[in-house]
């Protein structure tokens, strides 16, 4: 229990600090709308996304409020049933890159020698390995991209440069008093590890997290926009596809064009505000400081000189 | 020195299992280059004509994996990359070297101009915190940053392009122009590249300003910059010459990783904006199949993002002693 | 500090705009003199998704399309249009001979290269025994059924057949460029040659290359007299569809072969004068696998055809530019004269849903609780597979899945990326496939290679074409007996029993007709085949037929 305590604290502040800042705040309510989309679509999404059952082409109005595609579909509905998928993706691939990167990345570091030539070799070579090509690859033994095997691929391609900046890190933590005094004590490397050199590294850790999300809604969107992904499915991505190749812009069908777009801005807003706000958690020379006490002490120090 | 030689070291064998992967991964994919062919002209070649191109391109004769990885590798050494099939029957080495220059050119100076801009606005909103500045710049960018970047440029070539008309809607050059080093062809590409541009810095600044920032701030907030306040240096002086040296290292170090994946980023840029360098190309050399080319702009990728990761880690040691110390 | 610092970003700034700005006008100034000297320049709209290699060897598929036709001319024009309907070109005659298995053209006298030195049949002879000697030229095959080709007197070619195969005289008269024997002879590798200057007896020869560009200029000395008037032609690299459609949509471009998404608001009511026409050329269909059940069984494949509403596929999948095609193979109305009245009548419409229904309950199926038909337990579950790459033929697929699900055949779309498509298609490695093949200048060409057994390969060997592994050979007897006649009357004949054969057996499933995407602007140019005149295919990726059109524009302006 004892040894959890710096983590808890860490937490404590966090939630804390949420409730004050602005960004944080906005980043976590977009997030949470977002979640709630994914999660239970029918609440919102008027049409089934996929029926082409209505006339085509036409603009917004009461009973579809983005407009249809050109195949008749509802395209506030296709962006509703969408969030998932994006949501998913972004939440699902941030963590597993996470994971992944503070294994590899801080175990190089902290351990040395071997172990950290071999692990440091493989995050290189991993690191080269071009996406595209590497997602043509194995679509090609599976006959479609799923969803897990796009989730897979961005993983597997993704872990590695968070890897390469948390062991930088790992490297320049791993020789303060603190650490070599845990060690002295006669703690083992893995308290020494995930009790004090992790924690410290937290809001980077966090960082890394949002960054990978973001990276994974804005590569696996871009893949589908290719047309990369598995076009039957119903997401952001899929959706500017189908609006390039119809080129709804220039048929007039702009908000067919536009909201896909706008909706991915807002999830990836989200993710970078948190980012944003998640580094004032754990450094608090990044916090802001109101300009009310910033007064107050002014005139608190001209008092005592 | 050691440090030096581990690193040179540790970039061969890189190297070497990168070549390895990449003769691999094209060869691991279905069908071949000669009905790939077949399927982008099926209008004009006769089916028959199947074995006739096999035998055009090579693929017909069998060969066994492990002879043509070592021919490859020695190919390699050599500078011999053999024959496009997408572009049959120009070169390989043609194909990269015509597209290269515009990759470069325009990735390559966007992300450096990106990196100098953002690096420097990070620096003075964290050195003015609270002011005008760090309130409205960082987070506007921030937000564009999560932008998907393909519908950026799209909405750019809408609005600029078509619409206001004030720039050109694609291309590197305008199809008229002649290739050569005068006024009005220079002329001529700037105004190209100035829509694609804009839309990398807008869209990446995001990134270096945030870093250059967070970490200014930390930086700002230790006792050996209040030490130099109160020894009466410069503002100026503090900024740039101790707080911004030790702040700006995890971003040179991104800014050195970022300029290795200059080619496999201009893939979107490239497709967006009709821009004639090698991303696209990467791409189509996929789909078609196209083996040696695959694996020359697979070898240029590697070498670059490889050369990329050790000068950021010669960059790291040299600013950062710390990493030097082994344990 | 701050102030100064702000200063000198903005002002950088400042000065980069303003040089850009001052360099750019020479580049504005001298594009625009250039143009305005002569007369205006055609601009074509051709997005084939790749750079230009600045290659023009005629016998590669690569390049050919960038001079055949336009700098190197074939011995005849066939139109594939009217039903091949023959115009001399470099040959001012032919005639068969020795039961059409003797094949002899007359060469037409005065016609001179481009560089001058004068055309021979010479030449024509030289060309031909090229690809025997280079089999890696000779992409139409043609030496598969040739056995000599050989000049006779001054000014003929004397070709003989090592069996009768007249729907060859396509390939060999209307497909295979001339080259100069004086250059060519000289040329260690003609196949790896790039042919960056090309030299042929065509009406434009190619001025100016780049990646990003490719111009064309008229020959000066042009041995068909009035023709070849349109001075400069520019035909643009285009990466991606849209560009290339916005070419066109801003008038950059007048000659376009695009698929533009509601043409009628994105391009026609743009300017006065812009037209398009979608003239018909083959079919697109559905490949049943005839080797893997249930589609071995004639009901599944009765039932699929009738299940499906050809024309909603056409109006929601391709914006109701291609029409539905009939099961009995013919496209029309281009080649409306071919189709036989018993075999259309026994299709009727096409869509007959309750039809497929029946047809299926008689050959023992039945409908289970879930709505899908089965038998002997096992469920009718079928996957279409089509290139992921052309959006319009996924959203077909999407379509007739659709459908089919409707009638109670569980179907589901897979759309994987087109190499691997193009391998599973020819490998045989699909249930239904949705795919196109090449076609010709008569519906017995697209027929032949549905359905001639050596064109197919066994399941898991690329068949170059009939990736159904459609085997009969009493079908393959009725082609053999196309290849020994010119009789119209007999080849009208072979057709109508071929036609039988897609209404009874069903090997294949057409869906809807591919057209040629041709979209221009007759207010600036004149001279472009159109309905009431379809003297050649009016797409830009057609060789030779879209610079034999080039021969035949003018400018309006």
């Amino acid at each position: 229990m004892r040894r959890l305590r710096p983590l808890a604290r860490a937490l404590a502040g966090a939630y804390r600090f949420l409730r004050r800042d602005k960004k944080a705040m906005a980043g976590s309510i977009i997030l949470f709308i977002l979640l709630v989309i994914a999660a239970f679509p029918n609440w919102f999404a008027p049409d089934n996304p996929a029926a082409e059952n209505f006339r085509a082409g036409v603009g917004p109005s009461w009973h579809h409020l983005l407009g249809t595609t050109s195949l008749g579909q509802d395209v506030f509905s296709q962006l509703i049933v969408g969030t998932r998928q994006s949501v998913m993706i972004a939440l699902i691939v941030g963590f597993f890159c996470t994971i992944m990167s503070v294994g590899i990345g801080v175990t190089a570091a902290y351990m040395g020698g071997l172990i950290d030539d071999s692990l440091s070799l493989l995050t290189d070579v991993i690191l080269v390995i071009p996406t595209f090509p590497l997602i043509i690859v194995i679509t090609a033994y599976v006959h479609g991209a799923s969803f897990w095997l796009l989730v897979a691929v961005l993983v597997f391609t993704g872990w590695s440069y968070g890897a390469r900046q948390l062991r930088v890190q790992a490297l320049s933590l791993r020789n303060r008093d603190y650490l070599l005094a845990a060690k002295a004590r006669g703690e083992s490397s893995w308290y020494v590890i995930t009790v004090e050199l992790i924690p410290p590294m937290t809001s980077l850790i966090v960082a890394n997290f949002l960054s990978a999300a973001l990276y994974a809604v804005l590569a696996a969107s871009a893949l589908q926009f290719i047309g990369l992904g598995n076009i039957n499915t119903e997401s952001w991505g899929t959706m500017l596809y189908w609006a390039q190749s119809d080129e709804a812009l220039q048929t007039g069908l702009p908000l067919w064009a536009l909201a896909p777009g706008v909706a991915i801005a807002i999830l990836g807003s989200a993710l970078a505000l948190l980012n944003y706000a998640f580094d004032e958690v754990s450094n608090p020379a990044l916090r802001p400081v109101s300009e009310k006490k910033m007064k107050k002490r002014m005139r608190k120090m001209k008092a005592v000189a | 020195m050691r440090f030096l030689v581990r690193r040179l070291g540790f970039l061969l064998v890189a190297l070497w299992a990168a070549l390895t992967l990449n003769f691999f991964i094209p060869r691991l994919m279905p069908g071949n280059p000669a009905e790939a062919m077949m399927a982008r002209f099926r209008g004009h070649v006769n089916p028959s004509a199947l074995s006739a191109l096999e035998a055009a391109f090579g693929i017909g004769k069998h060969q066994s994996l492990i002879s043509a990885y070592f021919q490859y590798l020695g190919n390699t050494l050599h500078g011999n990359l053999g024959i496009s099939i997408s572009y049959f029957p120009i070169p390989v080495s043609t194909m990269i070297m015509r597209a290269l220059p515009w990759s470069l050119g325009l990735v390559g100076l966007s992300t450096v101009i990106g990196f100098l801009v953002g690096t420097a606005v990070g620096a003075v909103s964290a050195w003015r915190r609270g002011g005008k500045l760090d309130a409205v710049l960082p987070p506007t960018f921030i937000v564009i940053s999560a932008f998907p970047y393909f519908w950026v440029g799209l909405l750019a070539i809408r609005l600029f392009a078509v619409t206001l008309n004030w720039f050109p809607i694609l291309g590197g050059y305008s199809e008229t122009a002649v290739e050569m080093w005068s006024w009005s062809f220079v002329g001529d590409v700037l105004m190209h590249a100035i829509l694609p541009a804009f839309t990398i810095v807008i869209t990446s600044i995001g990134g270096w300003i945030l870093t250059m920032r967070n970490n200014m701030i930390t930086v700002v907030a230790e006792d050996y910059v209040k030490m130099a306040r109160a020894k009466g240096l410069t503002p100026q002086r503090i900024l740039w010459q101790y707080a911004g040296r030790n702040a700006m290292l995890p971003s040179l170090t991104g800014f050195a990783m970022s300029l290795g994946f200059v080619i496999s980023g201009a893939i979107l840029v490239e497709y967006v904006f009709n821009y004639p360098g090698l991303g696209f190309m990467l791409l189509q050399a996929v789909q078609n199949e196209d083996y040696p080319l695959m694996q020359a702009l697979f070898l240029l990728i590697t070498v670059a993002v490889l050369l990329a990761i050790f000068v950021s880690d010669i960059v790291t040691a040299v600013l950062d002693p710390r990493t030097r110390v082994r344990s | 500090m701050r102030n100064k610092f702000k200063g000198g970003l903005v002002a950088t700034a400042f000065v980069l705009v303003a040089s850009t700005g001052v360099m750019a006008i020479p580049a504005v100034v001298s594009s625009s003199s250039a143009g305005a000297a002569t007369q205006v320049p055609l601009n074509l709209a051709n997005e084939q998704g790749e750079l230009w290699s600045c290659a023009f060897n005629p016998f590669v598929p690569t390049s050919s399309p960038y001079s055949v036709g336009l700098t190197y001319e074939t011995l005849d024009f066939v139109d594939s249009l009217q039903s091949g309907k023959v115009t001399p070109w470099l040959a001012s005659a032919y005639a068969w001979s020795n039961n059409n298995q003797t094949l002899t053209f007359t060469i037409r006298p005065g016609v001179k290269w481009s560089d001058g030195k004068p055309f021979s049949a010479a030449d024509v002879a030289y060309t031909f025994n090229l690809l025997k000697k280079f089999p890696a030229l000779d992409v139409n095959a043609v030496w598969s059924v040739l056995k000599s080709v050989a000049q006779k007197g001054s000014n003929q070619v004397v070709f003989n057949f090592s069996t009768p195969a007249v729907p060859y005289f396509y390939y060999v008269a209307g497909q295979v460029p001339i080259v100069p024997e004086h250059l060519w002879s000289k040329i260690k590798n003609p196949v790896t040659d790039a042919i960056s200057n090309p030299v042929g007896t065509g009406g434009y020869i190619m001025s100016h290359c780049t990646p990003q560009n490719i111009q064309w200029t008229a020959n000066a000395n042009y041995w068909q007299k009035g023709k070849a008037v349109v001075q400069t032609v520019n035909m643009p690299a285009f990466l991606s569809n849209n560009t290339c459609n916005e070419y066109l949509a801003t008038g950059q471009s007048q000659w376009g072969s695009q698929f533009i998404p509601d043409i009628k608001s994105y391009y026609v009511d743009k300017k006065a004068g812009n037209t398009y026409w979608f003239p018909p050329v083959a079919n697109v269909s559905l490949f049943p696998n005839l080797k893997v059940a249930p589609l071995n069984n004639v009901a599944v494949r009765e039932a699929i055809s009738y299940a499906i509403n050809r024309q909603d596929v056409s109006t929601k999948g391709e914006f109701g530019y291609e029409p539905p095609a009939s099961q009995d193979g013919i496209v029309t109305p281009t080649f409306s004269s071919w189709t036989s009245s018993a075999a259309a009548s026994k299709i009727g419409t096409g869509y007959d849903p309750a039809k497929a229904e029946s047809v299926l309950k008689a050959a023992g199926y039945t409908k289970g609780s879930n709505g899908f038909f089965e038998k002997d337990g096992k469920e009718i579950k079928l996957s279409i597979i089509t290139n992921g790459g052309y959006s319009d033929w996924v959203a077909d697929i999407q379509i007739m899945a659709q459908e089919l699900n409707k009638v109670g055949i569980d179907a589901t779309p897979e759309t994987p990326a087109a190499n691997t498509f193009y391998a599973d298609v020819y490998a045989g490695k699909y249930q239904l496939a949705y795919n196109a093949e090449s076609g010709g200048p008569t519906p017995f060409y697209e027929m032949r290679q549905w359905l001639y057994s050596k064109n197919s390969a066994p399941i898991g060997t690329a068949a170059s074409s009939n990736w159904e592994r459609y085997d009969s050979p009493a079908v393959d007897t009725l082609l053999n007996s196309y290849d020994v006649t010119t009789s119209a009357a007999t080849q009208k004949s072979i057709v109508s029993q071929l036609e039988n054969v897609m209404v009874t057996q069903y090997p294949v499933i057409p869906i809807l007709e591919e057209v040629d995407w041709f979209q221009y602007n007759s207010k600036e140019f004149s001279g472009y085949p159109t309905k009431t005149n379809p003297y050649a295919q009016p797409g830009l990726y057609n060789e030779p037929d879209w610079g034999y059109v080039l021969d035949n524009l003018k400018p309006l302006s």
